[in-house]
């Protein structure tokens, strides 16, 4: 037996084309698909016209956003070709299927009128791919930036997978040597520093001298004319430790002594001893400072770890916000509940629909809930923070206002679904009306409130750390700032406590729901 | 004495469930009502103790019209008129030991019951009923872990917490297989017979109806078509039987139903 799809196919394609195959070829050529159409396969016509105009649009549109200085389709063409060579490929794929736009008209003319089958597949083929081809273009899809620099996030990632060394720290002490320097050098240069017994302290020759000097050339750029070399020898330090080299110039304002533009790094030998040699650096100092000879001071400085390790500030943080952020999901959670047990004894059909007003007010507040419940709590979040301003405030408010929605909805439903035999039994032994809601419709309801709540409760916790991301409080907004500071260490410890948090609340839930439910 | 006039009840979207009904009830009596599905016998019973309220006639029990209580007098009556259901209904959440004290509600204090406190007469009173039903073992479970009989003899505990003069009874042995429907009819018996207790119980089986019943009414589209005493229904004819069952009815006595009723008959 024949289907009746097929008879309808037979039939239209028993018609001749009504033009030559030569001519549909031409005519598709000038505008893609009409020569299709002419050979009695309209719809194929029709796809392959839309498709090829949509295809030139997003062309110019990405070979003008590639090239955008540039003017005249053959300089943007070329432009974009050498910028992104993906474009070649594009180009390619579409000249094979304008291509193959002229051949198939001129294929469908022919087989018009017989019974050859012809075949919508190529047309679906050809349009995947040309439209595939685009996309990768319009992702921007760089596979081999992704295979290539995936190694770069290693650092990144191992310090947020296992950050806990950031979790403790050691208390520090710094540990300075100092030596006094005059410029410029006149009869009264500073006497060599005197030897200390147990601290630390740097001898420099000379003790006077002038520092480095930038002149600007006429061509604006800028020469150094070096200053005084200095030779610094450093006693007592920490033996094997970094000393960083310091100064403190006449305004007062402290700096690090780079040479040749990096940090100088010595490192004392095992008697606490090292010897060094430096530029005076140039500095940029106000005029005033230099009158009747200007004092400078070089500093050895060296940080070094005293007692026992304790928590860092960063893991003390992260504790303070993982409970702000539990509490946010506790409070939101329960001022959700409070206002949603109103609103879904309205939107409980069973209850409402004793007539026409109860009905729409059903309506009416479902209709609302569906609303609410349908806009992301980090969009309210946002609301949120224009009218309480950042905090946890506002998050909570932001998950108060979904919680009602989505509670709402599921409380009536339970509402919906209560079963009246035993509230009729409760009626019927003489119960009076608040007894009966008690002992009939509770006990009913208790369960899925519960179960509703408990889950509710885990999402709050979950989306307060998301909520914490546009600045609702909690740790979500901490986590962002170590992330926007690059402390991926932080960072990890934040993402472990959100980590830890959401597993352990995953299994109170799922232990207080077997009990309740 | 329970006197029913003129009893109608229609349905708001006009169903005319229960058409002028009128019959007596003496006490002491096992009545049964039968009827086809949708002839209005739970209408009737649940006129009886107000779960519907009757479009017009009179209720007449101990004197006094239940058809107009209204309030705590409404209760009141209640208190005294133990019902039992075809599907139990029992709090499926709740122990069968809380389900059994809700029997008691209509005679406590309402705010110790909000904590779920009954005195405690009514607890002993709940476990000497247990065990006259034989459900003792199982008061501590949900109420939703029983067994269908297990549940109706719960539901039968609730309604004698009440300590009722009348019991209601609508199709209590409806969802229940015969063996089970048979004990569960000989404690309503039991309790017909050695408390005295008036029942009015609708059943489906005519073999349930002869077996049990003391006086038997029937319905047809919500008329009552049919009134007899313990020895008519013996006798009934299949005339009389599909004036109430309708033309296509056959005797259920017939049915596969016979073997299990006679071997606990017979026992
Ligand atoms: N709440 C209701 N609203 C409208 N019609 C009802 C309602 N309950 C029952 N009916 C109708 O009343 C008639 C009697 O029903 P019912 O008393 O349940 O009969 P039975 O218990 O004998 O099966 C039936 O036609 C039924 O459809
Ligand atoms: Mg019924």
């Amino acid at each position: 037996m024949k289907s009746k799809k097929s008879q309808i196919y037979k039939e239209a394609s028993t018609l001749p084309s009504i033009v030559p195959p030569w001519l549909a070829a031409v005519l598709s050529a000038i505008v893609p698909g009409l020569g299709q159409a002419l050979a009695r396969a309209i719809q194929r016509g029709l796809v392959i016209f839309f498709s090829f105009i949509s295809i030139v649009g997003l062309l110019i549109w990405r070979f003008t956003d590639a090239a955008p200085r540039d003017e005249g389709a053959f300089d943007i063409i070329r432009k974009a070709f050498r910028l992104e060579p993906i474009f070649v490929l594009i180009s390619i794929v579409f000249v094979i299927f304008y291509i193959w736009i002229i051949i198939d008209a001129y294929q469908m003319a022919k087989i018009a009128g017989k019974p050859e089958k012809r075949k919508p597949i190529v047309v679906m083929v050809f349009l995947i791919l040309v439209f595939f081809v685009i996309g990768w273009q319009i992702g921007q899809i760089d596979v081999y930036a992704f295979v290539t620099k995936f190694g770069d996030a290693f650092p990144a990632i191992s310090r947020v997978l296992w950050p806990w060394e950031r979790a403790i720290t050691y208390p520090e002490e710094m540990w300075m040597g100092t030596a006094a320097l005059e410029t410029p050098c006149d009869d009264t240069q500073p006497p060599p520093t005197e030897p200390l017994d147990d601290k630390p302290y740097l001898i420099v020759d000379p003790t006077c001298g002038i520092p480095s000097i930038q002149v600007d050339q006429e061509d604006n750029s800028i020469e150094v004319i070096p200053g005084t070399t200095i030779h610094v020898e450093g006693y007592n330090f920490t033996p094997d430790k970094e000393v960083e080299i310091w100064w403190k110039d006449p305004a007062i304002s402290q700096f690090r002594h780079r040479e040749g533009g990096d940090i100088l790094r010595v490192i004392p030998d095992e008697k606490g001893y090292f010897e060094t040699e430096i530029t005076w650096p140039y500095r940029l100092i106000p005029d005033s400072y230099l009158e009747g000879g200007a004092n400078w001071e070089l500093q050895g400085r060296q940080v070094t770890t005293i007692g026992d390790w304790e928590f860092s500030a960063e893991l003390k943080m992260a504790i303070e916000k993982m409970i702000e952020t539990i509490f946010i999901g506790m409070m939101a959670t329960f001022f959700g509940i409070i206002l949603a047990l109103p609103f879904s004894f309205l939107a409980a059909r069973n209850l409402m629909r004793t007539n026409a007003f109860t009905l729409g007010i059903y309506y009416l507040v479902r209709g609302v809930l569906n609303i609410i419940r349908s806009i992301e709590p980090l969009i309210w979040a946002i609301i949120a923070i224009i009218i309480v301003g950042l905090g946890p405030f506002a998050g909570i408010l932001a998950l108060v206002v979904h919680s009602i929605a989505a509670l709402g909805k599921l409380y009536s439903e339970a509402i919906e679904s209560i079963d009246p035999g035993p509230i009729e039994a409760v009626t019927a032994t003489g119960a009076n009306w608040l007894q009966t809601i008690m002992y009939g419709v509770i006990p009913q309801i208790i369960p899925p409130f519960v179960s509703f709540t408990i889950y509710r409760w885990d999402i709050n916790i979950r989306m307060s750390t998301v909520i914490g991301l546009v600045g609702g409080g909690g740790i979500g907004y901490l986590l962002t700032q170590w992330i926007r500071m690059l402390d991926y260490s932080a960072a990890g410890i934040a993402v472990w406590f959100i980590a830890i948090t959401v597993a352990l609340l995953d299994y109170i839930s799922a232990e207080i729901r077997e009990r309740f439910v | 004495m329970l006197e029913i006039r003129n009893l109608t009840k229609i349905y708001e979207d006009g169903t005319l469930a229960v058409d002028n009904v009128s019959f007596t009830v003496p006490d002491g009596e096992f009545l049964v009502v039968i009827g086809l599905s949708g002839s209005g016998k739970s209408t009737l019973l649940r006129c009886i103790n107000r779960l519907i309220d009757p479009t017009e006639g009179e209720i007449i029990w101990n004197g006094e019209d239940l058809a107009k209580l209204e309030g705590d007098d409404l209760r009141h009556a209640r208190r005294k008129i133990g019902m039992v259901f075809q599907h139990f209904n029992l709090v499926d959440r709740s122990s069968v030991l809380t389900n059994i004290l809700t029997g008691r509600l209509g005679y406590s204090k309402t705010w110790p019951t909000m904590l779920h406190r009954f005195p405690k007469v009514d607890r002993e009173k709940a476990w000497q009923t247990l065990e006259r039903l034989g459900i003792e073992d199982q008061a501590h479970k949900l109420a939703r872990e029983l067994s269908g009989g297990q549940q109706q003899r719960v539901g039968i505990a609730r309604a004698l917490m009440q300590d009722p003069e009348l019991m209601l009874a609508d199709e209590p042995v409806a969802s229940l297989d015969p063996v089970l429907a048979h004990s569960i009819l000989q404690h309503l018996e039991d309790l017909n017979q050695e408390d005295g207790l008036t029942i009015i119980c609708s059943l489906h089986y005519l073999d349930l109806v002869q077996r049990y019943s003391t006086s038997v009414i029937g319905l047809k589209e919500g008329k009552l078509v049919y009134q007899g005493t313990k020895k008519d229904i013996r006798n009934m004819t299949d005339e009389e039987f599909k004036l109430i069952y309708g033309e296509e009815a056959i005797r259920i006595s017939d049915t596969s139903l016979e073997g299990s009723l006679g071997e606990v008959v017979e026992q």
